[in-house]
């Protein structure tokens, strides 16, 4: 009977850590759906431009030896202007309908960040200062770790800012605008190509917010980091639904969490699969997500 | 031929056809007419399966079209032509007729491997007719989407004619034209009937229904409010009404 | 010498994977599952050779089959997701085939020695045509057998009304089913037709690489597929084998005078030909300037 209650505490730690860490699936999940909800597209760049954030928040932190949460500012400034970069180069002169080129275009751009974080850090995994880690709060069998606490709390600052932006702000409202119907915006004086860039660039910020936080989860910063999470955060924008912002935080968490339940019954080795297949069963029962906005571009 | 059986479509709160009877009779042209909004285009989307609808039935030649996917339709002998024009732009306009004519499976002499290998002598040659009847046998190769405006809609009417339909349903094919592209339609729809097909024909351009039409059918909200033929359906009340929101009496 | 061999192995290779997407690109879906049907090949025809002894033609003929099978079940849930979200299910099904394999252990004894896939470690001692005494030109001339079959296959698609049919579902599903082409034949017949090309070349890449890791089938494999056909226009077989011999030959060659910065300019390559030419480098516009361009030479 302990035993069994052991594992229950054991799992219930699991996955209640998972969920705290879905938080940066989260905040990946909803750039991609900003991105996706704007222009239709999918920027296949974007986790690489959050890790390479991060790695340049690492380079601020080790020459100027400056207090960690400038860090973090660092890698979301930089992830802010390469989202930017990313869409004056691999979206903005493609046409609208022509998504092959986009695709291609920033699956391009990720070979170009990845390789060149390659070449830079010769390939070794680098060292990523967390925050909080020493702190641990107790709350009866459970143990609940301050570094995961903060990476929460971070993203859920951060997802409360987006909103009011989008929502309150005029800047929000002329990116939904433009989201929705881009022609009667353009007709209304709102310039779509800025909108959209600034959507861009606000889905950098949330990524290069998300890959330093990753990073300072795990301790560890590492360009084959940039795979699984564009991965992983693919799945969590389409199980919530492809351009819903509650489906994808909804969906971070649950597959933060799920994940650490698949981790911890069937191991690391076979974790990713049973993610994957998680994908499959929601495209099966709900192909349009949790919550989908369809959007039927013809 | 035709039977369109208390349909009724709604999308969302919208009654885009309200429990519409019609019966197209073979070999007519059979026009509808009726104010935007009046449910045409979705009649036309029904019909050929895009939609099903809420309540009725579509009666095609004695046979129910429930569950008929579109494709299937269009098997079975029913054809339309779009509205805002879809015709395969990358495509040339041989290839544009080529896709739509094997459809149909009427070939008995040539087997379907020379079909496959392009070289069906059947195939060349009636192609070259439709592309005759047309005018556009010397745009054969070129791209659908390098075509004038006037070229497209007459490549949109060959390919539909290409299915070899019983019925053929035309969706305002004369937006956009002027007049001597108006007479040159009517003159292909009749020749169209003379061919044994029978129209449908949903239209805007009075002059060109008034004109070619057997029969006209007149919706308003998505239900029938006059039927007739074109001396009739000019005349009546309620369908000046349903158009201008006044009848000549009042 | 075995390295131009070993090149024209590659060229193979990678054109048959390529024309492998091509077809699919042409029905209008973006399917990045070609690497999944590629590893299912390599696989299948692998371990038929090592652990079952079979002749080599039976086996990849058999791992083809497999494959094709695959992709026709495949084909059918495709057909329920469209556009973009069927990119990010075929990453998932490519991810999961992958990580499939990284987890297989089938290991065999025979004489004295331990053979088959071994999990984590990888599959090695591949080794039918050093086995059988094949030289390096005889395992050229035997691949490129299979890829002038496939090429000469797609090319006649692309002539005959299949492949109007086929890029005609592509551009406008609603006009194609107007005309009476039943979308989900050609669709999945496309993915099916498409995962036994892909499976084909697989088995033969098992064998003339000797050891398969599942490093070699990550998605970006499955975005180097769909990249050659899009690079080399989707209305032309030839178009596909210029993109790879430019590619491959970029990858490769480009090592000797770039050295280890030829990734980032392959990556940068992509964006900028994706921004002059979204359509390809081998589009039917270019394609006809060049005709005429020739015609007026003459």
């Amino acid at each position: 009977m302990d035993e069994f209650f052991f594992e229950v505490v054991e799992i219930t730690q699991s996955v209640w850590d998972g969920i705290l860490f879905g938080s940066t699936y989260a905040l990946i999940g909803i750039g991609f759906t900003l991105i996706f909800g704007a222009m239709g597209k999918l920027n296949m760049a974007y986790a690489g431009a959050a890790i390479a954030g991060a790695y340049v928040g690492l380079a601020v932190s080790m020459l100027f030896d400056a207090p960690i949460i400038l860090v973090f500012v660092a890698s979301a400034l930089v992830s802010t202007m390469m989202g930017y970069l990313i869409y004056q180069t691999c979206f903005r002169f493609i046409p609208t309908h022509n998504h092959l080129a986009a695709l291609m275009a920033s699956v391009g751009g990720l070979f170009l960040i990845d390789e060149v974080i390659v070449h830079a850090t010769r390939g070794s995994p680098l060292n990523f200062p967390a925050i909080f880690e020493d702190a641990y709060f107790e709350m009866g069998p459970f143990g609940i770790r301050g570094d995961l606490l903060f990476v929460f709390f971070i993203g859920l600052v951060s997802t409360v800012v987006l909103l009011y932006v989008l929502f309150r702000t005029r800047l929000g409202i002329a990116t939904r605008a433009v989201a929705q119907q881009d022609v009667a915006a353009q007709l209304c004086g709102i310039n779509v190509h800025n909108t959209n860039s600034i959507t861009f660039s606000i889905a950098g910020l949330l990524g290069g917010i998300a890959g330093a936080m990753t990073a300072a989860a795990v301790g560890v910063l590492s360009p084959v980091m940039i795979l699984p999470l564009t991965i992983k955060g693919l799945i969590v924008t389409v199980i919530g639904g492809l351009g819903s912002i509650p489906g994808a935080i909804i969906a971070g968490l649950f597959v933060g969490g799920l994940e650490n339940l698949f981790l911890y019954v069937r191991g690391i080795d076979e974790r990713d699969m049973y993610v994957v297949a998680l994908l499959f069963i929601f495209l099966v029962f709900r192909p349009n997500g949790l919550f989908s906005k369809t959007i039927t571009r013809d | 031929m035709l039977k369109i059986k208390s349909i009724s479509k709604h999308f969302g709160g919208v009654k885009a056809l309200n429990g519409l009877d019609l019966e197209v009779e073979e070999g007519v042209i059979y026009g509808v007419i009726g104010p935007n909004g009046s449910g045409k285009s979705t009649l036309i989307n029904v019909i050929c399966g895009i939609f099903p609808p809420n309540k009725g039935d579509v009666i095609f030649q004695g046979q129910s079209l429930s569950g008929k996917p579109t494709h299937q339709r269009s098997k079975t002998g029913i054809a339309r032509t779009f509205q805002n024009i879809r015709l395969f732009p990358s495509l040339t306009v041989w290839q544009n007729l080529w896709v739509a004519r094997n459809s149909v499976e009427d070939i008995n002499t040539e087997s379907r491997f020379y079909r496959w290998f392009g070289k069906s002598n059947i195939v060349k040659k009636e192609i070259k007719e439709m592309l005759e009847f047309s005018n556009l046998e010397n745009r054969a190769d070129e791209l659908a989407s390098s075509l004038a405006f006037g070229e497209q809609r007459r490549l949109e009417l060959a390919r539909a004619v290409a299915t070899k339909p019983r019925i053929l349903l035309l969706d305002e094919p004369a937006a956009g034209m002027n007049k001597d592209e108006i007479r040159d339609l009517d003159s292909r729809i009749r020749n169209l009937q003379l061919q044994g097909i029978t129209i449908i024909l949903i239209e805007h351009v009075m002059e060109l229904v008034m004109g070619v039409t057997d029969r006209i059918a007149v919706l308003n909200f998505g239900s029938k409010i006059a039927e007739g033929n074109p001396q009739e359906i000019q005349k009546n009340e309620a369908v000046q009404e349903a158009y201008l929101g006044y009848s000549e009496d009042d | 010498m075995d390295f131009y061999l070993n090149l024209i192995n590659t060229i193979g290779i990678h054109t048959m994977l390529g024309l492998s997407a091509y077809l699919l690109l042409q029905t209008g879906q973006l399917s990045l599952a070609q690497a999944g049907f590629f590893a299912v090949g390599a696989y299948t025809a692998a371990i038929l050779t090592v652990i079952f002894q079979w002749n080599i033609i039976p086996a990849v003929l058999a791992a083809m089959l497999l494959a094709g099978f695959l992709a026709f079940l495949v084909g059918f849930p495709a057909l329920r997701v469209k556009g973009l979200m069927l990119v990010v299910a075929t990453i998932a099904f490519s991810e999961f085939v992958r990580m499939f394999f990284y987890n297989l252990k089938w290991r065999v004894t025979r004489d004295g020695e331990e053979i088959g896939p071994d999990g984590t470690m990888g599959f090695a001692e591949i080794r039918y045509f050093s086995d059988n005494g094949w030289s390096n030109l005889d395992v050229t001339l035997f691949l490129w057998t299979f890829v002038i079959i496939i090429m000469v296959v797609v090319w006649w698609s692309d002539n005959t009304r299949a492949g109007a049919v086929l890029r005609a579902v592509g551009e406008d599903e609603l006009a194609a089913s107007s005309v009476g082409i039943n979308l989900t034949i050609i669709k999945v017949s496309a993915m099916t037709v498409g995962g036994f090309i892909a499976g084909l070349s697989g088995g033969l890449y098992a064998h003339q690489v000797t050891s398969l890791d599942h490093h070699s089938f990550t998605v970006l494999l499955g975005t180097f597929a769909i990249a050659y056909p899009i690079l080399g226009g989707l209305s032309n077989v030839f178009g596909t084998l210029v993109a790879v011999i430019f590619i491959q030959g970029l990858l490769v060659e480009g090592l000797r005078f770039i050295g280890d910065w030829r990734m980032i300019l392959f990556g940068l390559l992509i964006v900028l030909a994706m921004n002059f030419k979204p359509l390809g480098l081998f589009d039917k516009q270019t394609v006809s300037m060049v005709k005429r361009a020739m015609r007026l030479k003459t």
